[in-house]
């Protein structure tokens, strides 16, 4: 009765729950819902999670979403996760629990917005929309700051000045992440105020490698063909369908 | 070592949590701070709560914010809250954090946007907008949509099929009683099309009483307040 991981690996909270299911050595079987494709809006997949979100698992017959919900369940099911990703201990698990809550208002709204309102806008079949990115915009460095002088106060490595990471930290880092497919130069503009927060990245990275960057392989492509295809736009008209199709078949 | 719980009556977490603290019999002292007044942009209060939001408590030493998290803290460290209030069953628990988790993104934003852009933002000093509204409403009609159809799909009064009501059903039914806010012909248009939402919203009223309708007083009183 193997985990099943319903996934695309574009969608950050999906690459979180990987990420952790491989550090920890969770067995599972990672089920492709392609959203370029709008496989999640299909009425198969909607028996899976009515929500039609990524990520969900089944294991067994227990369904369930919600990539915190999630990240607890499996934390707390499956033997052999370390307490630090999601401690027993109830002081350090509400603390984990807060910044969880706070991620859904805050940071969560920042990256996903502008990606999606910009360089992603031609594969989902949504418009440019410069003022939606623009609030995201927003979203992400009222966020970042906070993490800045609050969340990475203290003198550990991770968030709520733990040394070893937790879910809170897959979580996070990982939205964060989806700023590569803007490029370097706009994610460095966004990033370079904040340097505990890089390096807060890096410690993360570094604590779920090689995993961290196996898994965020597909960014690190789709971010290539994107300014390839940016490129050639600006040398002659192009691209929406181009780039529409060479991700399809290059992610 | 009593409990100290920051709050403002006018914030729906703040509600859902003293209702908790209430009904589960739990020693707190309730610290107003006035929203209205901007009391939560103090310094004083950014010592408590460095986000400058309601809900917040502090226990002994333990500072701790977001609605969600507290109650989860309250059910797993006072003696005596039942046990369908945070299930120690694995599948149950993770199910309510699902609709928590969803819950942010879905439901708590229409009637905050709703309420925040009409009714309340005089009080709040912005201005009217109905564009927002209008988006507010579209957000709650989807999210309660969801709420008629899958969340209460079995039948049964609460959430997730459940007999008894949990932190979630607290929170999300607090949070759409704010919409009482804007009058009842808007309540009744709102959730009229909803008949399992209405009767889970009495069904939770009805599990938590007396303390529900004390807690939701406020609302009657400040709509009655802004209107004259």
């Amino acid at each position: 009765m193997k985990l099943k991981l319903y996934a695309d690996r574009m969608s950050q909270p999906v690459r979180a729950v990987i990420i952790f299911c491989k550090k920890n050595g969770i067995d599972f079987e990672e089920i492709r819902v392609d959203i370029a494709k709008r496989q999640h809006l299909t009425p198969e997949y909607a028996e899976i999670n009515p929500m039609k979100q990524l990520p969900a698992i089944v294991d067994g017959r227990f369904k369930l979403f919600e990539s915190h919900a999630i990240l607890v369940y499996l934390a707390s099911s499956f033997p052999g996760v370390a307490d630090h990703w999601y401690p027993a201990d109830v002081f350090k698990r509400s603390k984990i629990h807060s910044v969880l809550d706070w991620h859904h208002s805050n940071l969560r709204r920042g990256p996903t917005t502008i990606v999606r309102n910009t360089v992603l806008a031609p594969v989902l079949g949504r418009p440019l929309n410069p003022e939606a990115a623009a609030e995201g915009e927003k979203f992400l460095s009222a966020s970042l700051s906070k993490i800045e002088s609050i969340w990475l106060k203290g003198n550990g490595r991770f968030l709520l000045g733990g040394n070893q990471p937790s879910i809170a930290d897959l979580s996070l880092v990982c939205d964060i992440m989806q700023l590569e497919l803007l490029g370097e130069t706009e994610r460095n503009r966004f990033l370079g105020p904040y340097k505990e927060v890089q390096q807060w990245i890096e410690n993360t990275r570094n604590a779920t490698n090689p995993h961290f960057d196996e898994v965020h392989k597909i960014l690190m492509k789709a971010r290539e063909k994107l300014q390839n295809l940016r490129l050639k736009g600006a040398n002659n008209e192009g691209g929406e369908s181009d780039m529409k199709r060479t991700l399809h078949s290059r992610i | 070592m009593k409990l100290k719980v920051y709050a403002d009556r006018l914030s729906q977490p703040v509600r859902a949590v003293i209702i908790f603290c209430e009904v589960n019999g739990i020693d707190y002292e309730e610290i107003k701070v006035d929203l209205a007044n901007r009391e939560h942009l103090t310094p004083e209060f950014a010592e408590i709560n460095p986000m400058q939001q309601l809900p917040a408590i502090v226990h002994g030493s333990f500072k701790l914010f977001e609605s969600h998290a507290i109650l989860i803290y309250i059910a797993s460290s006072f003696p005596g809250v039942a046990d369908h209030w945070y299930p120690a069953d694995v599948y149950k628990r993770s199910k309510i954090h699902s609709v928590l988790d969803w819950h942010h993104s879905n439901l708590r934003r229409g009637p905050i946007t709703i309420v925040q852009n009409s009714i309340l933002a005089p009080v709040f000093r912005s201005p009217l907008n109905p564009e927002a509204v209008a988006e507010g409403e579209k957000i709650l009609s989807a999210a309660l949509s969801k709420t008629e159809s899958f969340w209460l799909d079995d039948n049964r009064p609460f959430l997730l099929g459940q007999n008894q009501p949990s932190i979630a059903d607290l929170i999300l039914v607090c949070d759409i009683m704010q919409i009482k806010l804007v009058g009842e012909t808007d309540w009744n248009r709102l959730l009229g099309p909803y008949k399992k939402v209405q009767q889970w919203i009495e069904n939770t009223r009805n599990a938590t009483n007396p303390h529900f309708d004390e807690l939701h007083k406020v609302l009657k009183e400040l709509k009655e307040k802004l209107q004259n």
